[in-house]
């Protein structure tokens, strides 16, 4: 058998979803009769309308982020960006004096367009 | 755009941080509150730009961004120790008393600085899992597919985390007011 505890958090649960409209068919006239039978589970489930509405009222206020949030992200993407770029750019650049220094010191055997 | 973004394009990620930026720092303020916000937006924008080349389109670019924010937010959380739950006795059905004004109170258009301080700190007695199921499906208004995508948990999973969270909230809110009403003293 279920202890007494747990059977009541089982119907704070219950009354929780029938308030919050998520129980249908069997569920939900079986919420609605114990409702009808204990005035404390109808309190209840009012109770739980009234903190549902005052969560969708604060859901439904507008929020905006701080300027210096939105701002800083942005900064951070673009140096990021430009920092890959640069990696990319000074890593080709690099390999690019690699190979004329190569070519220059005779260490490679093929020349460019002449085949070997 | 963020195909753009995904192929290294600076100048599109920037874009999408300035449409998306109020998502990711709504969420990270739902879930931990006006002081780690902040922090947690940037590192969540971070995270973003380094995992972007990953985003192939698969799922909307808001239900990517959501997941990356929610797990910096749970990492964050992660951190620090473990707040306590608020535990229920079970002895009394928890209770939240009628505004005062009936039906025609305002709480439904809009909370006084007191409810929304209330709220928020109520939400830090949630498990941070259960929290995050919360807000994403009572504030941000998603299915459970979505959460559960999000999450990375079953659906079911998801649906038992709101529920938790759900539960564990309205403790905490009944508990936060009948201390206030005691004379505010033991939390």
């Amino acid at each position: 058998m279920m202890p007494a505890n747990d059977r009541r958090w089982e119907i704070l649960e219950k009354v929780g979803a029938y308030a919050a409209g998520e129980l249908e068919g069997e569920e939900a006239r079986e919420v609605e009769r114990l409702m009808f039978e204990r005035p404390d589970y109808r309190r209840l489930a009012e109770s739980y309308t009234r903190m549902l509405v005052m969560l969708d009222t604060l859901g439904n206020e507008p929020v905006e982020a701080p300027e210096d949030a939105v701002g800083y992200a942005v900064r951070r993407a673009y140096v990021s960006a430009f920092m890959r770029n640069a990696e990319t750019f000074v890593g080709a650049l690099g390999r690019s004096y690699l190979d004329a220094f190569v070519y220059y010191l005779g260490l490679r055997r093929e020349s460019y367009g002449g085949g070997t | 755009m963020a195909v753009r973004a995904s192929r290294g394009d600076a100048g599109a990620f920037g874009q999408l941080v300035r449409e998306h930026s109020g998502l990711v720092y709504r969420v990270a303020l739902r879930i931990l509150g006006p002081q780690d916000a902040q922090d947690a937006s940037q590192e969540a924008w971070i995270r973003a730009w380094r995992n972007i080349e990953s985003f192939r389109g698969d799922s909307a670019f808001s239900t990517w961004l959501y997941r990356i924010t929610v797990n910096t937010c749970l990492s964050a959380r992660r951190k620090e120790s473990r707040r306590k739950e608020r535990e229920y006795s079970g002895e009394e059905l928890p209770f939240l008393p009628e505004p005062t004004g009936g039906d025609a109170d305002p709480e439904a258009a809009a909370l006084s600085a007191q409810q929304r301080e209330e709220l928020l700190a109520a939400l830090e007695h949630v498990r941070a899992e259960h929290r995050a199921a919360l807000v994403l499906r009572h504030m941000e208004g998603l299915s459970y597919a979505e959460i559960a995508s999000i999450l990375d948990v079953p659906d079911g999973t998801a649906k038992g985390w709101v529920s938790r969270g759900r539960a564990a909230m309205l403790v905490a809110l009944t508990e936060q007011r009948n201390d206030r009403e005691a004379g505010g003293t033991a939390r």
